[in-house]
């Protein structure tokens, strides 16, 4: 079980870095709209994100429905460090202790 | 006066934005029945390709809905309504999957809700000086800035 968790936060992981990888792609200029789509930012965006599709669902097989939307708010945990890692922007405190209670929430959830 | 009548409007449009993201929470946690449900069935079988097809189309409309109604709406309560796909999240375990709802999952989701609310709400506290309460101004407000000189102008 454990096993199937870790791969659901994996790709929790990868969905949040695809999504790093769009914020760090809509803030630079293009020359054309379509330019805006079709660069290599955003299609590897989307490329991690169509991969974690299977790779949750991979990990379906084990754990059950309602721990999915528990394991997705690890999202907030890795875009916040990837967020602070790449972008530079700071975690106040009040952000650290909302991630500190989902974490909580997460562990009481899967006692 | 049209004032007053223009924050009604603007309310009852924020209510309606707030529904259909309501609605759209509960069809995006279906995506998850249809992920589990493809996860139980032969990889490439015609109920695997179905369901995994089903899970890709949620999340095509879910990016489009979830798009529009930011216009509407700030992405601080976008977010923090989302954490009600938790609760459905249960739910559907109970009906589709036959997943037991114990004491303990639910203080936990409970937990983890209030850790996603306190989480964006600390987003909020930071852009509100900068931006405002952060939304794009809608038809209903640009439609509403040309109308009330005119008025003004008759007035006088």
């Amino acid at each position: 079980m454990l096993k199937y968790m870790l791969i659901y936060i994996v790709s929790v992981f990868i969905a949040s870095v695809s999504q790093i990888i769009l914020k760090t792609s809509s803030g630079k200029a293009y020359d054309s709209f379509i330019k805006e789509y079709l660069n290599p930012r955003v299609i590897i965006a989307y490329g991690l994100f169509f991969l974690t599709t299977f790779i949750s669902l991979y990990a379906y097989k084990v754990i059950p429905l309602s721990m999915g939307p528990i394991l997705e708010s690890t999202g907030y945990i890795w875009v916040a460090v990837l967020s602070f890692i790449i972008l530079g922007e700071k975690i106040s405190p009040r952000k650290l202790m909302g991630l500190l209670i989902i974490i909580a929430g997460i562990v009481v959830y899967s006692i | 006066m049209n004032k007053s009548r223009d924050k009604k409007n603007k309310n009852k449009r924020k209510m309606t934005d707030l529904l259909i993201l309501h609605i759209m929470f509960m069809v995006f946690s279906l995506g998850g029945v249809a992920s589990k449900t493809a996860a139980g069935s032969e990889f490439l079988s015609f109920k695997f390709i179905l369901f995994y097809g089903i899970v890709l189309f949620i999340l095509f409309v879910y990016a489009i809905v979830w798009q529009q109604m930011l216009k509407g709406l700030p992405l601080v309560t976008a977010y923090a309504n989302k954490a009600v796909t938790v609760a459905w999240g249960l739910i559907w375990g109970y009906i589709f999957f036959g997943e037991g709802i114990t004491a303990k999952k639910i203080i936990g989701a409970a937990i983890v809700i209030t850790g996603v609310i306190v989480v964006v709400s600390a987003d909020d506290d930071k852009s509100r000086d900068s931006s405002g309460d952060g939304k794009v101004p809608d038809a209903a407000e640009i439609i509403g800035s040309d109308v009330t000189p005119q008025k003004e102008e008759t007035d006088a």
